[in-house]
This record gives C-alpha cells, structure tokens and sequence, in this order.
C-alpha cells in the first residue's frame, strides 16, 4: 500500500490535462510507443472531435523509482464547468491532485473551482505549471497569480511541457513524494465507492471502485449497500489506457474495475459501497450528492413514429451518463417527446449529439430552459420546467427563477465590457477583487436564465476569449416574469414559448420574429410568424409565399433524373416539422439562443 | 408512339450543355448513323404508328440532310397523316440547303437555338454564332417553307438585365414563328459553367418573359410557349416513346431504356441498353410534377386519398380543378406544389 498513488489531474478547460496525462503513461511505458496517441484518454468521438474531456478515466500506471515499483492510479478530469460533478466523484478516490494551469493563461474560473472542490476532500495539492514551451509562457507570473487568488504555496510547484515532456520525471517524483498513499485497514472487511459505472454492451454493468478497507476478490460475494443486493464478482479488473488488465484481486487503496454481470446499472449506482456479504462493513462510505440537472430542454423526434426508439436510445444513454434525467412529455407541435435535464448547455449538445449519433435518431431541441417555481393564486406552489407549463397570468401569484453564483475572471482591460454584460445579464455584483495587477476576480448573482442561453460565448466575445467562467447554482429569487409566445400562421407553437423578464419581452418578441423569418424558407403560403404575451401580440413579421420551385428543362431523356431531384427535395422536408402547413426547420426550435 | 432521335454531335461545346454530344469525331458519322438506322430498325418493331418524331441533339444540322434519308425511308410506314416532325438546328448549321432538304424529307417544324439575340451574351454562354446569324437562320426557315418554326432561349444568366431581356423578347414577337421555348440556366455537372458563379440570383425574369410572350405565345408548360409541341407534350403526359441514338432514352411498358452513352460503344453495339423499371410510386410522382409543370394536368382518381385530400386543400388559390384534373395556376410552383401534395406518402 505503501507504494500505492491516487491522484486526478484537475484544471481549467484545455489548459492540458488529458495531454499531460499521455505524457504520465508514456514516461510510465504503459502503452507501446507506437500506440500513443494524443489525448489518449478521450475516447468518445465526441471527445476526439471537440478536443475536450467530457467523462472522467482512470487509469493505472507503473513507475520504478529507486527501485521500487510504484503503482499511479490517475484520474484525468473535465474541465468544462458542464461536467464538474465528473471531478468530485474523482477526488474522493484520490489522496492527491495536479493542479494544472496554462502557463500562458494563469488561473482561471475553473481553476478556482476545482481547487475548492480538493480542498473540500482534503487532498494535497500539486502546483503543475504546464506549457511552458510556449512563447508566452511566464510560470513565475502564474506562481505568483495562483499564491495570490489561491493561496497555495507555489515555491515547489513543477514546471512541464506536456507537448515535450520537458518536467515530467520531476512531476513523477513529486507525485511520489508529496501525494500521501492511501490509508485503510486491509483486515477490515471489504468498504470500496462505486466512483464511476457504465454499461458495457459485453460484460454488462461496470462499476469502477476504489477499495479503502478490506480487499476485493473474484467469486467473492459481495452486497452493494444501498440497493441491499448481493452479487457475486466474475471478474476484476485494473484500468488501462488501451485494454484493462484481469486481475483476481482489488487490494486497499487500489482502484479498480468490478464485473458483476448485472444488466441493470442502477444496481451499481455512483456513490453506493461495495462490501462483503458475509461480513458487511458497518458503514457505507458517505457517497455523492447526485449530479442534479438544472437546465431543461424538449427533446423529440422529427420522425413522431420514433418516440418509442428515443425512449429506449435516453435508457440506454443514461447507463452511460447517470446525469440526464427525463420524463415524457407532449407538445401540439411537436408531438411526443421527452423533456430531458442537463447540466449544461454543452451538456445539451453532446446528449443531443449521442442520442443522434449512437442511436441513429433525427432530433428536435426546443430552447433549453430553467425550473421556475409559482405561487398560484390559489396558495399551491409548482415547479415548472416547461414555459408551456406557466399557468394564465390570472392564476399566478409569483414566479421565482433560479439564481447562480457566478465567478468571472477577466483581465482588467475588459473589465468595463463584462460588467456591461453582466448588468444587461440582470446581475448582481457580489465580489470583485484583483487576484494580480491585471486581473480581476469578478462574483455576480445572476438569474440562471440569462447564463444557460449564450453568456459564455458573449462573455468570450466581449474579452476576446480572455475571461473565464464558473457558476454554482445559489437559490431563487422573485422575479417579474411573463411568458413570450410564438404564433407561425396564427397558432401558438408551444415549443417556442419562452420565460422572459416583462421588461425585455417587447425587444425579445421582435427580435425572435426577426430572426424566425430568416429562418423559415418560403412556403407555398404566406407566413405570418408573431411573438404574443397572452393575446397581445407585440411583434411581427411575414414570411412571403413562394414564387418558383421547379426545374427548368424537363425533357424525355431526364424524367427520372428530376424525379430523384425532387424525391431529394422532399427528404430535405421531411427534416423539417410540420406546423399545420408550415414547414419548420430545425433551428427555428432554437432560434431563442440565436438573439441578444 | 413517339420517336426521338439524337444526334450527338456539335462544332462547339456551349458552356452550360451537358447534353451527350461530341465536338470531335465527326468522322465517326457515317458509322454513326448506319448504328442509328440499326437501333432504329430494331425499336420500329414495338411501334404501331408514329405520332411524333423530334430529331435532337447535340446537333442535328451537323449533320448534312442526306444522312436522313435512310431514316425517313424506314419511319415514313409508320408515320401518321398528320405527325408532327420536328429537327433541331443551331443557326449556322440551318443552311438553305440543309432546311431545304429536310423539309423535302418530312420535317415539318424547326427548333432553332438561339439563346440570345445578344452577342455579348452569345459570347457568355459559349456559343458560335452572332445575333445576326440567329435572325438569318429564322428568315430562312421560313423561306425554306416552315410553317412552325421555334426559338430557343436561356434567360437567368449573371450576363442579364431587364433590358437585355426586354430586347430579346421584343425581336422574338417580332419574328415568323409559332413557338418560344425560354429556359432557365441550370448549371450542370461537367460544364464550363460548374461551380461558377454565372447565375443572376435576383431579378425574377420568368416574370417578364411570362407577362410579355402571353399576348403572341400562351404558356403551357414552364419553359414553353406558344402552339403546343406535340412531341413534348407526350413526354409530359407520359405517352410511350422510342428513343435512338446515343445518349438517347426510351420509354414504354414502365420502363425507361438508356442507349449507351459514349459513341464508340454506341457504335459497336447500338442495341445494348440499361433499363430502369419504375414502380407505380415512382410514376405516380412523374405524373404530379410533369401534370403540374404543364397544361397536362394531374387526374384527380388517380391519386391515393390522402394526397387527394391534401391537393383539395389547394383549389382555389393555387389549384383549379376542372373535369376532374388538377392544374396548377402557376407553373413554376410545380415542384413545390408536387411536394405538398407528396406530404410525408411514398
Ligand atoms: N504548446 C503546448 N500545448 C499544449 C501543452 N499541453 C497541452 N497542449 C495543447 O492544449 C490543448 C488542450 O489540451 P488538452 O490536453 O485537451 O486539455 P484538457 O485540459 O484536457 O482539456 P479539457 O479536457 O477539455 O478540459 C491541446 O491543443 C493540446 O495540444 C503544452 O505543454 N504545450
Ligand atoms: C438539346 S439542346 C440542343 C439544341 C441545339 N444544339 C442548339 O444548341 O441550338 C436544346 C436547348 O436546351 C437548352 N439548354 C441546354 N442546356 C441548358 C442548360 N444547362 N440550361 C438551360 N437551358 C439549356 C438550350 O436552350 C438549347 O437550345
Ligand atoms: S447547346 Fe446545342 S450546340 Fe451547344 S453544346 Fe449543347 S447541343 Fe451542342
Ligand atoms: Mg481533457
């Protein structure tokens, strides 16, 4: 145990984690040079394509020091704020992390936040300044920038360049010093947390564990104490970069992969303790709070015959992602679909992007949204995820929206810009403080509305891609809301409506009608497209009937060449919804993100 | 029965044609017309009478008239009293002697292409004649004796403006002829014009020319004006045809036959066709969009009963319907209006 290490790599967004990651397994020869690869431990497409980390992997590595064999469990984390729970689930396996940070960029929002995150568990904290191969790489600077808004002592803090390698035996060395091995009883009887399960279309589902008394053995039963269920272990497994490793035990302090056989996934649920049946361990170990999603978008199939493929594409998607959630739901427009929760805006995309992707399904998204809670005027209280939910004006006492603590940091040179943002953006200045001479640490209260639409790619906008952000949801608060409602040709399209403050419900209305008529082709009819509060309606536009479609020559020898042409067409339509005789397409639904 | 013949050569390859035709190998004729009289023969077989003829190309005037002769001799059994015969002529092509001879064979009706009577657009689309060649070229068809005489047209080109279009369609009201056939400019595969950017995007000239060719030439179809094209009309209203020739494409019986493409090959072995059966969706949409695109009309039994219901919707502003047919009230909706009435059937 002595010569065991458990440590994530944390970060802000792409300041080099998963990239550092490869170098560790390499130094550590863990995978044959000709297999490395970059950003190895991105293994969904998804991953590959946008060049992020969405899911959390561990691995196990070994390293010869004075020799002695050392076994490195490291997890590489997210760090987009979308998948922040991905980093807590690893820090409580883990005794240590890295802290990277860009040596070109300094600290950044999400670096703050995973720091508070370790902290909360206790963990030592390594300094990692990485890139410093890059020109503008100043690591005293961010030394310094991280003493001063962290308070972390960066005096032995590693320098590397995970592009080059440059700093990675030193970082090795560090890790094996000042990252403390794991404590437990190997007596005890087996305590090991479920830190991470999947579903494996082979071996059923997995539960990635981290043993902290006793040990794991293959044929062992064991009895996952919250669903009170005993299994027996098939097999065991150490993860690895390329193919995990079979092993016939799981000891104290090590982390590992658990087959159980189990087609349910909820029988290994993130958070619940492994121990033996015969001889349970008195307590669980104090699992996770749930990943709960807090934005809310429709979700729904072009095709209204697959309502019952998408049921079955969210089952199996939520065996990989414990974090959706989603319930059925109906709209006139849109037919049956489902109202799905994220946790995120890019959540939201790449549940989309899956569900599309893995399951072959063509799907509509309506504009995501928040829950609100109302006070009826008739005392009960209801939460509404749904702005077709919101109830007659008549009936409502109050709304309240959901507030989130935001973070933002921004090189002073900015600074004005990002207020301007923010107080357009209804918030509230809680904190501003500069961490270094150039940069300030801004804290606002901002309803979560006004974030779950576009702010971050505003807040990029307005500091050329310099400022940084975090938020945390913190509570509700009273608000004067309405909701805006969408008319195409005369009918109200309840997958449109949004939940607006009254006092931007006018330049809203007429914004979103602009922006539709760009959208909608032309029809064989005239359009009218509206935006109404209730029956008023505050904004219009027209989307003029169509002039032409035809081909122009159409002689004997190509009828069937122009059939195929218009058979094209037509599938072209079929990607489209129908409103009554309106043909919609897709991105009409998310016209709401596409407006200032 | 309808018979089309094509002629697959030219003098030069206009910008926007992708249609099979070979600007070399003119020597390749004489081989190339005793295959044509091969397949012709071997197609006559399946034909009772002939209603039509339509000699295409490519470009038939290439062609000196004496190598039709073989041609009429084997048709003229089949040919009915009053069939229309019409040959394509580019105007330099259309000599005297050439108009003079084919009129003495049996073609009673001239398609000239002209395009333009612009020589700077003339230029543009890549064709070798002036404007003045184009106007010659009508004079002496009627001179020769034609009667029905049509002009060819290409409007929609980056080239145009409304005058440009305006002085167009004042000389074609003002010349001996029965037909205009105005088309848009498609840009095809495989032509200069690919992937350029030779498209005016703006202007809506199918109005102009519409509103203006109405008083002398009625539209019954989208690119067609003035006394019905006989052979045209029966493509659109689904009659059989032979087709022979290069390129050429047949139907009848469901089916489409495509002769080969490539003239050495076509030479070789005339007979040899592909076949593409339709089935009776894939008709059932040829019979929308062709009844639609032209004053064919689309049966209204013939639809299945949702379509029928979604095509009713239409009547009275963009359908009529009269004796039990569905015409479109503007042509050039045709597609769009085909759609529609599809919904999310076949
Ligand atoms: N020049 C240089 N580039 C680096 C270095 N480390 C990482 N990068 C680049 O930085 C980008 C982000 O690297 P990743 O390893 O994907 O970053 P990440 O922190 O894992 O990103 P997320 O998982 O999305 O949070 C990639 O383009 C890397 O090639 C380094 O040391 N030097
Ligand atoms: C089959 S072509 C041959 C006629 C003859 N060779 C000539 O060029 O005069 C018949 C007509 O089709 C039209 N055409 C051919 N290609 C076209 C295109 N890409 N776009 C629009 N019209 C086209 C031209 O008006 C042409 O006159
Ligand atoms: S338009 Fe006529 S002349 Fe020009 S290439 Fe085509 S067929 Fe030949
Ligand atoms: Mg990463």
């Amino acid at each position: 145990m002595k010569n065991i290490r458990n440590f994530s790599i944390i970060a802000h967004i792409d300041h080099g984690k998963s990239t550092l990651a490869d170098r560790l397994i390499q130094e550590c020869g863990a995978v044959e040079e000709r297999k490395l690869g970059e950003q190895m431990l991105d293994t969904m497409d998804i991953e590959k394509e946008r060049g992020i980390t969405i899911k959390a992997q561990s691995v196990r590595l070994r390293y010869k020091k004075d020799g002695r064999e050392y076994v490195l469990n490291l997890i590489d984390t997210p760090g987009h704020v979308d998948f922040s729970y991905e980093v807590s689930r690893s820090l409580a396996s883990s005794e240590g992390a890295l802290l990277v940070v860009d040596a070109s960029q300094g600290v950044e929002a999400q670096t703050i936040a995973n720091v508070y995150i370790a902290l909360e568990n206790d963990l030592e904290l390594i300094p990692v300044i990485n890139k410093i191969d890059l020109p503008a790489a100043d690591p005293q600077r961010v030394k310094e920038d991280i003493e001063n808004s962290i308070g972390l002592d960066c005096s032995e803090a590693v320098e590397v360049s995970a592009k080059t390698g440059e700093g990675i035996k030193e970082l090795l060395e560090a890790i094996i010093e000042k990252i403390p091995p794991p404590q437990g009883d190997p007596k005890a009887p087996t305590k090991a947390l479920i830190y991470d399960s999947w579903f494996d279309s082979y071996l059923g589902a997995l539960a990635l564990v981290r043993v902290f008394d006793g040990e794991i053995r293959k044929g062992q039963e064991i009895l996952v104490m919250g669903t009170g269920k005993r299994h027996e272990v098939l097999d065991l497994m150490y993860p690895h970069p390329i193919k995990p490793q079979k092993s016939d035990k799981i000891s104290t302090g090590e982390i590992g992969i658990v087959v159980l056989g189990l087609k349910n996934i909820g029988d290994v649920q993130v958070g619940d303790t492994i121990t033996d049946a015969k001889n349970p361990t008195d307590e669980p170990i104090e699992g996770f709070e749930e990943a709960k999603p807090f934005v809310f978008a429709g979700l729904y199939p072009i095709d209204t015959d697959k309502f019952e493929d998408l049921r079955e594409a969210l089952d199996k998607l939520k065996l990989n992602d414990a974090a959706i959630s989603y319930e059925p739901e109906t709209s006139a427009a849109l037919g049956f679909g489902f109202r799905v929760g994220f946790l995120g805006l890019l959540h939201m995309e790449v549940v989309k992007e899956r569900l599309e992707r893995e399951f072959g399904l063509d799907l509509i998204a309506t504009a995501p949204t928040v829950t609100y809670r109302v006070r009826k005027s008739d005392g009960e209280e209801i939460e509404i995820q749904n702005p077709s939910e919101l109830p007659p004006p008549q009936e409502i006492d109050t709304i309240y929206e959901p507030y989130v603590k935001a973070t933002i940091i921004t090189p002073n040179e900015f600074l004005g810009n990002v207020i301007t943002l923010v107080n357009e953006k209804r918030g509230v200045q809680k904190r501003m403080d500069y961490i270094t001479e150039e940069r300030v640490l801004l804290e606002y209260e901002i309803p979560m509305n006004e974030i779950v639409m576009d702010f971050y790619d505003k807040l990029k906008t307005v500091t050329k891609g310099y400022a940084s952000f975090d938020y945390e949801p913190c509570g509700y608060k009273e608000g004067d809301l309405v909701k805006l409602d969408i008319r195409v040709a005369g009918e109200v399209v309840d997958a449109l409506s949004i939940i607006v403050p009254k006092t931007k419900a006018q330049s809203r209305g007429r914004e979103l009608v602009k922006k539709m008529k760009e959208i909608v082709p032309r029809q064989l009819f005239e359009v009218a497209i509206q935006a109404s509060i209730g029956n008023k309606i505050i904004a219009r536009e027209t989307v003029k009937a169509m002039g032409k479609n035809v081909t122009a020559k159409c002689y004997g020898g190509d009828i069937s060449r122009k059939r195929k042409l218009l058979e094209k067409q037509k599938a072209g339509k079929k990607r489209m919804k129908a409103i009554g005789k309106v043909q919609l397409p897709q991105e009409a639904f998310l016209t709401v993100l596409k407006i200032d | 029965m309808l018979l089309y013949i094509h002629i697959p050569f030219c003098d030069s390859k206009c910008h926007y044609c992708s249609f099979v035709s070979y600007t070399k190998n003119h020597d390749l004729k004489r081989a190339y017309f005793e295959a044509l009289t091969l397949q012709l023969e071997h197609e006559l077989q399946r034909a009772e009478s002939l209603k039509t003829v339509f000699i295409g190309g490519g470009t038939p005037s290439c062609a000196e008239w004496g190598y039709y002769e073989k041609i009429f001799d084997l048709i003229s059994p089949y040919l009915l009293p009053e069939a229309e015969i019409t040959a394509e002529a580019n105007p330099t092509g259309a000599t005297k002697e050439w108009l003079l001879g084919m009129r003495s064979l049996g073609v009673n009706r001239i398609s000239l292409g002209v395009q333009s009577f612009n020589d700077a657009k003339l230029k543009f689309l890549g064709r070798s004649h002036t404007s003045k060649e184009a106007l010659s070229a009508v004079y002496r068809a009627q001179e020769a004796g034609f009667e029905r005489i049509s002009c060819d047209i290409i409007y929609q080109c980056s080239i145009d403006n409304k005058r440009l279009i305006d002085e167009d369609l004042d000389i074609l009201l003002s010349l001996p002829i029965e037909h205009v056939s105005a088309y848009e400019l498609t840009i095809e595969e495989q032509t200069a014009f690919y992937g350029k950017e030779v498209k005016n995007s703006e202007e809506p000239f199918y109005l102009l020319i519409g509103e203006k060719l109405q008083d002398k030439f009625s539209q019954y179809e989208v690119s067609n004006y003035g006394r019905i094209c006989m052979h045209n009309l029966g493509y659109w209203m689904h009659e059989p045809y032979i087709g022979v020739g290069c390129g050429a494409v047949g139907f009848y019986d469901s089916r489409r036959f495509y002769s080969q493409r490539d003239l050495r090959a076509y030479i070789k072995d005339p007979l040899k066709t592909r076949i593409e059966t339709l089935s009776r969706s894939d008709l059932l949409i040829e019979k929308l969009f062709l009844g639609l695109r032209s004053v064919v009309g689309v049966e209204r039994e013939l639809l299945p009963l949702s379509m029928r219901e979604r095509a009713d919707d239409l009547v009275g502003e963009k359908l009529t319907l009269k004796n039990g047919r569905y015409y479109a009230k503007n042509l050039f909706l045709a597609d769009e209006l085909a759609l529609y009435i599809l919904g999310e059937t076949l």
